[in-house]
């Protein structure tokens, strides 16, 4: 099922909501694939994700990246900027942008639940 | 060049000059003084700029500097500081007379001549002293409430110190002045254009003179060669998505190969001076190819209508409204109406241009763009200007801003200073003029709407039929939002259990229009409540009596289907009913005693406005901070409805604190939640809501802690810092039916028009408008009442004046701006059932107050002469043709 989106976090900027079926639960997901509630999040979507984005495994490192993102995003309710990202990783941003299909932006931010870059949360 | 002695401010100064330069280019660039503010291309139409000059009021932008050798200058900083304010300055912060305040020390200074000759002034002679200072927040009461203020203070009758409130008294309902209002009122506030950038770069935009038009050519060669010319810049030099995504990837920061509307930017010009980018922007030669244009919705509907964008159809989006069977209700009423509205392209004409500027901190891989505006939504703008400009390491910060009113919903002008300051790496600033403003940025949406209503025999209303077409202009921004909201409150503050809609977003090769205060039901309700007006009269029912009759009541359903689960509707109704029949009687007797040409009529309107919308989410962060005040972390944006107060308010009731000890952050991206914008009158309801419940946090660690103090909680290793968040229920309008969930509350408003017709001109005089309004309990009731009136004006403006043209409307007269000349006198009734839901038990406001204010000014002119406007707004020609109409059917 789509919904049309219109009003609130997600809708206002042109997304539509698709609930499905991911690591046993129903978690509603925009259709660029973000999660439509960053309180959905658990480690076995985040893992489930990956396996879908051809992830087969998650490793230390790339946990390293998704905890960094999560902890920022609830002491901050914002996502980190590339730099910020960095220093908190103590990864260089070339690796960091190759550890997730999509990149940052549209890979490790997805995986680790925060909202779609285009709404304002 | 001159050299000219000169008093300023009680200090005199020598300074060479260009004779024909202005006071006002002399105070802002070579003394630095930022209170003076220039709106109107200095053409002295808004008197933003007013200073004192050798006793008198004048506008600092026309006033030559070759005739001021000699003069006593005295300008807002010199009547008072923040720390020890002018008399009339504390008069304007505890009248609660500052709102966006960038007409403020205009407004003070004007005052203070007027005060000088005349220390105790009536309304009709501080109406006409303040005649050339405009202002779009107040509606001017505020204003002359301050300078009568002033004077009571200026005669020795009433101190200031007696009207301050106790800071560590009730904080709820109580008018503690604005964290942001004494620094407004002594010109010390920076908008963006008072930042001092030095070394930066100016621009200007090159704007299409075409509505449809391929880019055949452009050739820079000229301007690049031209005095002070950095260099020439068109969309192949942006290294990004060169795209305003605000929900379509529609709208070029600098068109590519075609241009959609008139004042679609081609390319940008950078300088050393304004005046070279202008003249450099001049020189760019562009050569267009035009196209087949469309201007209507209609016409885009067409089979054979030109597609606008190559990638969209040019309709937008489609949303019927289905509820009950409307095809049966029309064929059993007693009665029905059935009229077609259309009202008008707007401009939200905040007076502050779309100033914003753009510069690097920082060296080498480490330095950060740091874009300066005036966003309502920092963290979504920084998001669309990161991927237009293809630069990650930005941060947004906004400064105070002279009024917004929906027009900053999207991007304007950051985009085009982002990019550049990319391209040339130097700080650079864009200080657009009021055409290039009005070019930039979106308007409210015309609609087009035909509208069926029908009653049984008791005048119970049983079904409502719309055909609605939006004209969204050539780019999208966020069309679709405004036409859903009209959706989702489409049946209004009544009961109507049958609904056939259909609405349709089109685009056209129109200004693209966004937000607009109200945004979507203001255009609706003028509909709805006119054709309400027509039924009443025609069924030989009181439209007061017939619209109370048919309040939905809890319980019972809107036009979406959801279930209400306040509607305190009948209440303001009897609330609004002495106020009527007085008006009414008056009216009455005014007709039968005769006055000429005159005709005086009364009208009301009403509206039921969400808050919100379903799925809105918002998230503030509360620090306890080391002396045991806090600070509150969101990006509440505040273009001047008051939520610096609303927010420091709240937190000091809630944590029983003084407001000195309330600090807020809320204006860059660096520290601030990402929480929304401040639209959809939500940012009490939500970013309220969501601080309550960082503090409710806080508070609840503080009683795990054993203390409330921050050396407790850091001793027992608790954490100091709560991020609260709200969420509004998640969902959707059904795509085939317009039915699903609405909003949790509700703002109500209930508006009395009282007019005087010219039958001989057509002018219509609104002599008073009576607002009637219940949006819960009320944190502060200036700010309230602030925002009733300066809604009122605006709506008057809606109803019988304002109309946005591009290539004609071109400055604040030609847009027939509100001043203290078509002032008039307002009232507002306030009703405060508490909402559950509420911060505090309190809704938002700002836009409410707009919504039923167009229908009440048209259905008191029908009343007055007997004559509908259908199309707004209601110019004295319209009116006058209507009148002759009227007289040849007869």
């Amino acid at each position: 099922m789509t919904l049309q989106g219109n009003g609130g976090s997600g809708g206002e900027f042109g997304l539509s909501r698709r609930p499905r079926q991911i690591a046993g639960h129903t978690v509603t997901f925009d259709n660029e694939g973000f999660l439509w509630t960053s309180d959905d999040w658990n480690e076995d979507v985040a893992a489930a994700l990956a396996a879908e984005a051809g992830l087969t495994e998650l490793d230390d490192t790339r946990w390293r990246v998704l905890r960094f993102l999560r902890q920022f995003y609830r002491d901050n309710g914002r996502a980190p900027l590339n730099r910020q990202l960095a220093v908190g990783t103590g990864m260089p941003l070339l690796r960091l942008e190759s550890l997730f299909p999509g990149g940052i932006k549209q890979g490790a931010r997805r995986l680790a639940g925060l909202p779609n870059p285009k709404t304002c949360m | 060049m001159i050299k000219i002695r000169l008093t300023l401010n009680g200090v005199p100064h020598q300074v060479v000059a260009d004779p024909k330069s202005s006071l006002l280019d002399l105070l802002r660039d070579t003394y630095r003084l930022t209170g003076a503010k220039q709106s109107c291309d200095k053409k002295g139409q808004c008197g933003a700029c007013t200073v004192i000059v050798n006793g008198k009021a004048v506008r600092s932008c026309t006033t030559r500097v070759g005739r001021l050798d000699g003069a006593d200058i005295i300008t807002v900083e010199g009547l008072g500081t923040p720390t020890n304010p002018h008399l009339i300055q504390h008069a304007f912060v505890l009248a609660g007379a500052v709102q966006c305040g960038f007409c403020i020390p205009g407004m003070i200074i004007a005052a203070k001549a007027l005060l000088d000759a005349n220390p105790d002034p009536s309304t009709d002679e501080i109406r006409h002293a303040l005649r050339h200072n405009l202002c779009r927040c107040t509606g001017y009461v505020k204003i002359v409430d301050a300078v009568k203020l002033a004077g009571r203070f200026l005669r020795g009758e009433l101190e200031p110190a007696a009207l301050y409130p106790d800071p560590d008294g009730p904080k709820i309902g109580v008018s503690h002045p604005r964290p942001s209002a004494m620094i407004k009122a002594c010109g010390v506030a920076e908008f963006t254009a008072d930042i001092a950038l030095p070394g930066a770069l100016e621009i200007a935009a090159v704007h299409s003179p075409h509505a449809h038009a391929l880019i055949k050519r452009i050739d820079a060669a000229a301007a690049a060669a031209m005095p002070g010319v950095a260099g020439v810049m068109t969309a192949a030099d942006i290294k990004g998505s060169n795209r305003h995504n605000y929900m379509v990837t529609d709208r070029p920061v600098l068109c590519e190969d075609r241009v959609r509307y008139v004042g679609d930017p081609v390319a940008l010009v950078a300088a050393e001076t304004r005046e070279q980018a202008l003249a450099a922007a001049a020189a760019v030669k562009v050569d267009y190819e035009p196209l087949p244009e469309v201007h209507t919705p209609q016409e885009a509907m067409a089979d054979d209508a030109p597609q606008i964008h190559a990638e969209w159809s040019n309709v937008c989006l489609t949303q019927p409204q289905i509820k009950g069977d409307a095809a049966k209700a029309f064929a059993e009423a007693a009665e029905t109406v059935e009229a077609h509205f259309v009202t008008q392209c707007n401009h939200q004409a905040s007076l502050e241009p779309e100033v914003s500027l753009a510069y690097f901190e920082g060296e080498g891989d480490d330095a950060q763009l740091v874009v300066v505006g005036r966003s309502i939504n920092i963290h979504k703008h920084l998001a669309m200007l990161q991927e237009a400009t293809g630069w990650e390491d930005m941060r947004y910060e906004e400064a105070f801003v002279g009024g917004q009113f929906g027009i900053k919903i999207d991007v304007t002008s950051e985009g085009l200073t982002a990019a550049a300051a990319i391209h040339f790496r130097r700080p650079v600033r864009y200080i657009p003029s009021l055409v290039e403003s009005m070019y930039l940025s979106p308007k409210r949406h015309p609609f087009d709407m035909k509208l069926k209503l029908a009653a049984d025999a008791r005048g119970k209303l049983t079904a409502m039929g719309w055909d609605i077409l939006v004209d969204n202009g050539a780019y999208n921004s966020m069309g679709n939002v405004v036409m859903l909201r009209a959706i989702q409150m489409l049946s209004g503050s009544y009961d109507i259990p049958n609904v056939d809609a259909m609405a349709r977003l089109i685009y056209t090769n129109n200004p693209w229009g966004a937000a607009a205060r109200g945004a979507g039901p203001p255009q609706t309700h003028y509909a709805l409540e006119s054709a309400i007006d027509l039924l009443a009269r025609k069924m030989g029912i009181d439209p007061l009596e017939f619209r109370r009759r048919n309040s939905l009541l809890p319980g019972q359903t809107k036009s979406t289907g959801a279930v209400v689960e306040e509607w305190p509707f009948p209440e303001l109704c009897d609330a609004l009913k002495p106020a009527y029949d007085r008006a009414v009687r008056e009216a009455r007797a005014a007709r039968e005693s005769g006055n000429g040409a005159k005709r005086r009529g009364v009208g009301v309107g009403a509206g039921a406005f969400g808050i919100g919308g379903p799925g809105d989410q918002s998230m503030v962060a509360v620090e306890l901070d080391p002396d045991d005040g806090v600070t509150v972390y969101g990006a509440v944006a505040d273009p001047g409805e008051g939520n610096d107060s609303m927010l420091s308010q709240l937190a000091a009731d809630a944590l029983d604190l003084p407001l000195h000890k309330v600090r807020l952050q809320t204006r860059s991206t660096d520290n601030t939640t990402a929480n929304g914008p401040a639209a959809a009158s939500r940012h009490t309801y939500m970013s309220g809501g969501s601080m309550l419940d960082a503090i409710a946090q806080l508070k609840a660690a503080m009683a795990a802690a054993g203390g409330s103090t921050y050396a407790a909680l850091t001793a027992a290793g608790v954490p100091t810092r709560y991020m609260g968040t709200k969420k509004m229920v998640v969902g959707a309008l059904d795509p085939q039916t317009g039915q699903g969930p609405s909003f949790e509350s509700q703002v109500h408003a209930l508006q009395l028009a009282e007019v005087e017709v010219d039958t001989e001109t057509g002018e219509v005089k609104v002599l008073k408008m009576t607002c009637a309004v219940d949006a819960g309990r009320v944190i502060h009731p200036l700010n309230f009442s602030g925002q009733i009136e300066g809604g009122m004006d605006m709506g008057v403006g809606l109803a019988l004046r304002e109309r946005y043209i591009a290539g004609q409307t071109k400055d604040w007269v030609t847009f027939k701006y509100p001043s203290t000349r078509t002032a008039f006198e307002m009232d507002t009734i306030v009703r405060e059932t508490p909402r559950p839901r509420g911060s505090n038990g309190s809704v938002g406001v700002g836009e409410m107050t707009l919504v039923a204010t167009a229908p009440a000014v048209l259905n008191a002119i029908d009343d007055a002469v007997g004559v509908r406007i259908y199309d707004l707004p209601a110019t004295p020609e319209k009116v006058k043709e209507a009148l002759a109409a009227l007289v040849s059917e007869r």
